[in-house]
């Protein structure tokens, strides 16, 4: 056995046995990023306006001594915790938007165990959880050698595309030797590949001079319907493995009458690039055919495409992560990524996302998140950034 | 409105805006030597008590030492309010156990009132259970006028009222008892407690050299009580207040309104009573006062309201003889 692979996992059965100590203090200090997360989820931050949020994110970067404190051009926030060496830092980032309007009441309600309210699982509290590490490690007593650059990513969600997290990692000065995305749920997901992904949205719209009389002819539900059918008969191969989901559709406001434009949307995830390429095609193909059919206007946008990406399983950075939740009492749940990771690992950091308790609800107006879970997660968090830090995540 | 009044509403009246620097602040606190002690009255609250102990504890404890202490004073919960608030951190009292000697009495006032007895404080805030959107600027914006100025003895909340008008002038008032009830009174027995724009809410703060000099009724009556008894102890000058932007709290229905009122009414004429108002009425006042907003600035609006009354039709000669003239 080489030397250095001795030492690696020396040093990772050193911090392990640390595990149940820090879980416990991390429970003692609980109170400063679960008031983060509730001061931080109140503030309505929809993908494209989150300035609010991310404004509230740098104060706390301010108010605890962070260098660097800054908003950059794509709306992210950052501050680096400088390491006692320095020369590369360790990237943490946690997405500022959310999925709810400024229409739904913003309120997080605490339990003795639990809080609930629209989006505290998805991100307020991992965004919590992220501002608060300078000061959990304070607490644990561990002094880094990195620098911790900490980002609250605007942009993440939906048509944006990740656009905060690539204009970050873009412009990123400090070399970093490894990413981890933090997200509220669920506790014992570990994502270290990005699924190859497409987005997108078909309108149809019944033209003003449309002939009602023409055989076939009807309202922009009927058709939609159609087309929905039609998408269906595409086949979806087996391997690589493929999904289609229609994820919405908007159409028509009343009872008797026959509304004249609708919008479908959906995602495909595929795990080969070549299969989400045929299918754009074939999808293409349909809504032309069937604009030229029915007479009606139908175009396809793409909002959002993703390539597969990803780090082995048996990356030291992967390895090391599950040995941390296995420590933690934490069973990990392999799922590929449509977030964040894609734009770290295509950045060319290895990367992981982890998720940080046990969730109901989830984008719904009372999502939930349980309270006792949630310090094992954020001990794994914390004891892989150490592990990162030691140098035992290295390839 | 005489330039008293004018003096006071624009120098004692504040933003919390003004308090943002808590690490100035504690160090104020410090440099004078003044505990703070935060006091939470409550019955039934479990939905809102969790949120209010983190936050508040969290911010004005732990990350900037503020508050000194922190208690919960319950009226006899039957709900979780007590388990939650002592899960993070409050320190938690019944009414009843303290000074057992005077009996219990349930109600709020009663809370209140044995706080000063139980806390510690140079300062006691006051903040009721019910605020669905706790910040700590509820208790630094209260606190701070009493740190930073000593002739102020008495700090009273205010809030952002979500009407508003095409013209971008907003009523700023306080809820419907207020406006209804409490501000045409003082309009008419004491004018200058009509500038104090919201003498109802549940949230202020107050040196314990004034609190314990005054009585506390357990009821509906005691943010009333307190105006009006420190107004005929030190005047005007001592109280401040300080706009707290937005509260979200329950709706109450017109029925506890109109219970609310009539407690208020009860304090309102008994005090009248003490201080010899009702047995020599005087002129009543024809100005009613209330208050407008514009860029946040406030403004006291004086409308004259005189009841002119007409006599009895039958005193008329015209009406008398009517039927006799034709």
């Amino acid at each position: 056995m080489p030397i250095e692979q001795i030492d690696s996992e020396t040093l990772l059965s050193g911090l392990l046995k640390e595990m149940p100590d820090r879980i416990e203090k991390i429970r003692e200090k609980r109170d400063a990023f679960l008031t983060d997360a509730v001061l931080l989820g109140e503030i309505p931050s929809p993908t494209y306006a989150e300035d609010n949020r991310i404004r509230a994110v740098l104060d706390r970067f301010r108010e605890n001594g962070l260098d660097n404190p800054t908003i950059d051009e794509f709306g992210n926030a950052s501050a680096q915790l400088p390491g006692s060496v320095g020369q590369s830092s360790i990237l943490v980032m946690a997405h500022a938007d959310s999925v709810f309007s400024p229409d739904v009441r913003h309120e997080i309600q605490v339990g003795s165990d639990s809080m609930t309210g629209p989006g505290i699982a998805d991100n307020a509290l991992g965004l919590a959880a992220m501002i608060s590490l300078p000061r959990i490690l304070k607490d644990l007593g561990i002094q880094l050698r990195d620098n911790l650059t900490l980002v609250a990513n605007a942009k993440s969600l939906g048509r944006a595309n990740l656009e905060g997290a690539h204009g970050f990692l873009e412009t990123m000065s400090l070399p970093a030797r490894a990413g981890i995305c933090v997200e509220g749920s669920t506790l014992g997901r570990l994502s270290y590949s990005g699924l190859g992904t497409l987005r997108g949205e078909i309108t149809l719209q019944v033209p003003g001079d449309y002939d009602w009389k023409r055989f076939g002819a009807s309202g922009a539900i009927s058709h939609l319907t159609s087309l929905v059918n039609q998408i269906r008969e595409i086949a979806i191969p087996k391997e690589p493995k493929t999904k289609l989901v229609f994820g919405g559709l908007k159409c028509g406001s009343s009872y008797n009458t026959s509304p004249r434009q609708g919008s479908l949307r959906f995602e495909i995830t595929s795990e080969g690039d070549e299969i989400i390429g045929q299918m754009e095609n074939q999808l293409n193909d349909i809504c032309e055919q069937f604009s030229a059919e029915t007479g009606t206007l139908v175009k396809m946008e793409v909002v959002a495409k993703r390539q597969n990406c990803g780090i082995a399983f048996t990356h030291p950075l992967v390895k090391s992560t599950r040995s941390i939740m296995q420590e933690a009492g934490i069973t990990p749940q392999v799922d590929p990524s449509t977030g964040d990771l894609n734009a770290l690992i295509l950045g060319g950091l290895p990367a992981v996302t982890l998720g940080l308790t046990t969730a109901e609800n989830l984008r719904e107006v009372n999502e939930t998140v349980h309270l006792d879970p949630l310090y094992a997660g954020m001990a794994q968090l914390v004891t892989l950034i150490e592990a990162i830090d030691q140098g035992i995540c290295e390839e | 409105m005489s330039m008293n009044q004018d003096t006071w509403l624009e120098r004692n009246t504040f933003h919390h805006g003004a308090f943002w620097d808590l690490i100035k602040l504690v160090k104020e606190k410090e440099k004078k030597g003044l505990k703070i002690s935060l006091c939470i009255p409550t019955l039934n609250e479990e939905k809102t008590i969790g949120k209010e102990v983190l936050i508040l504890r969290s911010e004005l404890m732990e990350r900037y030492p503020l508050v000194d202490e922190f208690a919960v004073i319950d009226s006899g919960s039957e709900d979780k309010t007590l388990e939650i608030a002592s899960n993070y951190g409050a320190d938690v009292y019944l009414a009843s156990d303290i000074l057992p000697e005077v009996g219990n009495k349930r109600g709020k006032g009663e809370n209140l009132w044995k706080a000063i007895h139980q806390l510690q404080g140079d300062i006691i805030c006051y903040v009721d259970a019910d605020i669905s959107n706790i910040h700590p600027r509820f208790v630094y914006g209260l606190v701070a006028p009493l740190i930073q100025r000593d002739e102020i003895t008495y700090v009273k909340a205010f809030y952002d009222r979500p009407l508003n008008y095409s013209s971008g002038l907003r009523p700023s008032g306080g809820g419907r008892v207020t406006e209804i009830l409490t501000r045409p009174l003082f309009s008419l027995f004491y004018p200058d407690l009509s500038q104090i724009i919201q003498p109802l809410s549940g949230e202020y703060a107050a040196r314990r050299e004034v609190l314990e000099k005054i009585p506390f009724p357990i009821g509906y009556g005691v943010e009333t009580s307190h105006l009006l008894d420190l107004y005929e102890l030190y005047g005007l000058e001592t109280f401040a207040q300080t706009d707290l932007d937005r509260r979200v709290h329950r709706n109450q229905t017109t029925n506890a309104l109109g219970k609310m009122s009539f407690g208020i009414l009860q304090t309102f004429f008994n005090r009248l009573h003490a201080q010899g108002k009702l047995d020599k009425m005087p002129d009543l006042e024809t100005f009613y006062r209330r208050f407008e907003v514009e860029d946040g600035n406030y403004r006291q609006l004086v409308q004259e309201v005189v009841e002119e009354e007409r006599p009895p039709m039958i005193e008329i000669e015209g009406y008398r003889n009517r039927g006799t003239s034709s």
